[in-house]
């Protein structure tokens, strides 16, 4: 079944980019040009998720958004801001939307973001071990093992690769990775993130085995769980 | 007329001390009058008194006669005595005849009366007595003295009245002449500033007063000023050469992506090409941005109290794996209180940092990061062994758009330890660099939360 998607954005060449982008993952998109469409649209329901820009005509994306949660709608909620990243208030002031980015963005960090959005409630499970083909990572005893290899990780990479488990088959960006593991929404210059999968992926994969996690360009990584999709 | 300042100065400090001057004089005035006249009055009810048991004991006679010796008494010139019988006519004293208007044991009275020894009308204050026989006894004091004296005192009040006057006048216009002067100059200097030249600054007289401390805040807020205004004037004109460039190069790969129809792997490197001329145009845009926000103090809002151990200990652990692969040691070590401050802005100045040395660095060397405590201020520097900055390029190193070589064509863009030293500013501190040779360190002074107690040895 596809998923539906409700994008409520003024800017008309930003909102073609967007529901063109998404119409060829196969999504089903609506959209919607102000606050007030937008309000009357997500009220609708039957969206599994909404893309919100900050700044909207009539009625604002942090308005619109309070709105929708004020009527009892629960679908996921990821808000586009024109506001510097490394502002906290970026996160105070979208609290209530599940996720948030900062504009200008790549279609393939959207994607990723909306994608994490709409698998999150499989997060909540409560798990013991985590699996991915032939890697098993025990959660309590911090241990991890590819086949008969176990696998020996600071409790950093450990931690890098308990995040790209808990969401297998979807693009994780780097910028994901940096707010995820190390809590920082700075900018660094050099590609940091890369180095340290680069480290994590000389300890996952022996010589001969088939690489855990690929790079997807232009977008960032990806754990494949074959048995899985 | 009162629009005027210093005219209402003037006016109230004038209202002021005269005021207060007739208040005082008023209150003195009233006291010395009040004084004398009660002193009069003791004397002459003591003398009615006196009078009136001479009368008991000699009868009227015996009266008239004590009266006689005491209206004659050369020492008792200003008394006045009447003996009159039961109709008035005068039995012994020094008045003609008893005044019609007082009555007898009225109390006690004012008037003008003749006197019979000087034949003068006088001012006189009395008391009066009827007397068992239905005489009247009447004993008094020639107020002229006292009204001459009373005259006397009101007209010297009256002068100092007018002096104070004068004096108030004199200082409170000496006074506004000093301080409106001063603002005069003041507003002068700022005219000067509004029409262009905003290298003026207002003379001190050195004297350290309320005025000299104003002048000074306001020359350091020009200081600032002139320095925000430089840096913006600088930053215009580096920022249109230096987004010229890569627009420029953008604008070349899309035109001849444009004539590359055909050819699609030539077409994807020139559109990743074109991506990441954008990327960088974003990453100028975005660190222009952080500078502006911090020079604004924008981000104070964000602060928090900031691990800075912490804070370190996550930057050396990110740029580990950066430093392992060139074969750098990254060390961190020391300790520090925490700071008020924006972790966000205070992780990107560490990572400004850390990229700099690590790129800077020869193979296996070693990169130092270190927190030390030094009075207000916690210091974090990052000190590398790589060639260092040339002399003269180590005082403008921390302005925008600086690169050591502008031709290079990894180097970043110039905006590196611009950021650095804006975040510094932002936290109250500032940035210091010094070559190490080998090497280039970087100490960042931030201003710690709660300064020691300096009586806390």
């Amino acid at each position: 079944m596809s998923r539906r998607l409700l994008i409520v954005e003024d800017d008309a060449e930003t909102r073609d980019f967007i529901s063109k982008g998404f119409s060829e993952q196969g999504y089903v998109v609506e959209t919607a040009t102000s606050g007030r469409d937008g309000l009357y649209h997500a009220t609708d329901g039957g969206f599994d998720a909404l893309i919100l820009d900050r700044m909207l005509p009539e009625i604002d994306g942090l308005t619109l958004l309070r709105s929708i949660r004020a009527a009892g709608i629960s679908t996921p909620v990821l808000m586009l801001t024109a506001m510097s990243a490394v502002d906290e208030r970026v996160r105070g002031l979208t609290s209530g939307a599940d996720d948030y980015l900062v504009k200008p963005f790549s279609f393939q960090e959207l994607h990723a973001r909306i994608e994490a959005l709409l698998r999150r409630p499989q997060d909540q499970q409560e798990t013991q071990s985590l699996t991915c083909g032939d890697l098993v990572m025990d959660l309590e005893r911090r241990k991890a093992t590819r086949g008969t290899r176990d696998l020996v990780l600071t409790p950093r990479e450990f931690q890098i690769l308990e995040f790209f488990l808990r969401r297998k088959n979807r693009v994780i960006t780097r910028t994901m990775l940096l707010e995820g593991i190390w809590d920082y929404s700075f900018d660094p210059q050099t590609n940091i993130v890369d180095v340290h999968i680069s480290k994590l992926r000389r300890e996952l994969d022996a010589p001969g085995e088939l690489p855990m996690i690929q790079t997807v360009r232009g977008a960032g990584y990806l754990l494949v769980d074959k048995t899985e999709t | 007329m009162l629009r005027d300042a210093r005219t209402r100065l003037i006016c109230a400090s004038v209202t002021l001390s005269v005021g207060v001057a007739a208040l005082v004089l008023t209150f003195v005035y009233v006291a010395v009058t009040s004084i004398i006249e009660a002193e009069t009055r003791s004397v002459v009810e003591a003398e009615l008194a006196g009078l009136q048991d001479d009368y008991q004991r000699l009868g009227v006679l015996g009266l008239a006669a004590a009266i006689e010796r005491r209206s004659k008494s050369s020492d008792r010139r200003d008394a006045i005595y009447l003996l009159a019988d039961s109709r008035g006519r005068a039995i012994a004293g020094n008045l003609g005849a008893w005044p019609p208007n007082v009555k007898p044991g009225g109390g006690w009275v004012e008037l003008d009366l003749i006197r019979t020894d000087s034949e003068k009308t006088v001012p006189v204050a009395a008391a009066s007595l009827r007397l068992r026989d239905d005489e009247r006894l009447l004993v008094g004091r020639d107020a002229s003295a006292l009204r001459r004296f009373d005259r006397v005192l009101f007209q010297s009040a009256g002068w100092a009245l007018i002096g104070a006057l004068g004096l108030s006048v004199l200082t409170g216009w000496l006074l506004t002449r000093l301080i409106f002067s001063r603002i005069a100059e003041i507003s002068r200097t700022a005219d000067t500033i509004v029409s262009g030249d905003l290298g003026r600054r207002i003379p001190l007289r050195g004297t350290g007063d309320e005025l000299d401390q104003l002048s000074l805040t306001l020359n350091e807020m020009l200081d600032r000023i002139s320095e925000l205004v430089d840096n913006l004037r600088m930053t215009t004109s580096s920022l249109s050469h230096d987004l010229r460039s890569p627009l420029t190069r953008l604008r070349t790969q899309l035109e001849t992506l444009e004539n590359h129809a055909g050819d699609a792997d030539e077409r994807a490197r020139l559109t990743a090409r074109a991506v990441g001329e954008v990327d960088r145009l974003l990453k100028i845009f975005n660190n222009l941005t952080e500078i502006a926000r911090a020079e604004a103090r924008i981000s104070r809002r964000d602060f928090t109290k900031v691990d800075l151990g912490a804070l370190v200990a996550d930057g050396v652990e990110l740029y580990a794996p950066v430093a392992e692969d060139k074969g750098l040691t990254l060390t961190a070590g020391g300790q520090a209180d925490a700071v008020p401050g924006h972790r966000q802005l205070l992780m990107q100045m560490l990572s400004n940092l850390l990229e700099n040395a690590l790129r800077f660095a020869p193979k296996s060397s070693q990169v130092d990061v270190t927190l030390t405590q030094n009075g207000p201020f916690v210091e974090l520097s990052v000190a590398d062994q790589g060639p260092g900055l040339p002399d003269d390029f180590v005082q403008t190193a921390t302005k925008p758009f600086t690169t050591v070589d502008q031709s290079r064509a990894d180097g970043g863009s110039g905006l590196g330890l611009a950021l650095v030293a804006a975040v510094a500013r932002l936290h109250d501190g500032e940035v210091h660099l010094s070559n190490t040779h080998p090497g280039l360190r970087v100490t960042v002074c931030l201003r710690r939360a709660d300064p020691p107690d300096p009586r806390v040895p």
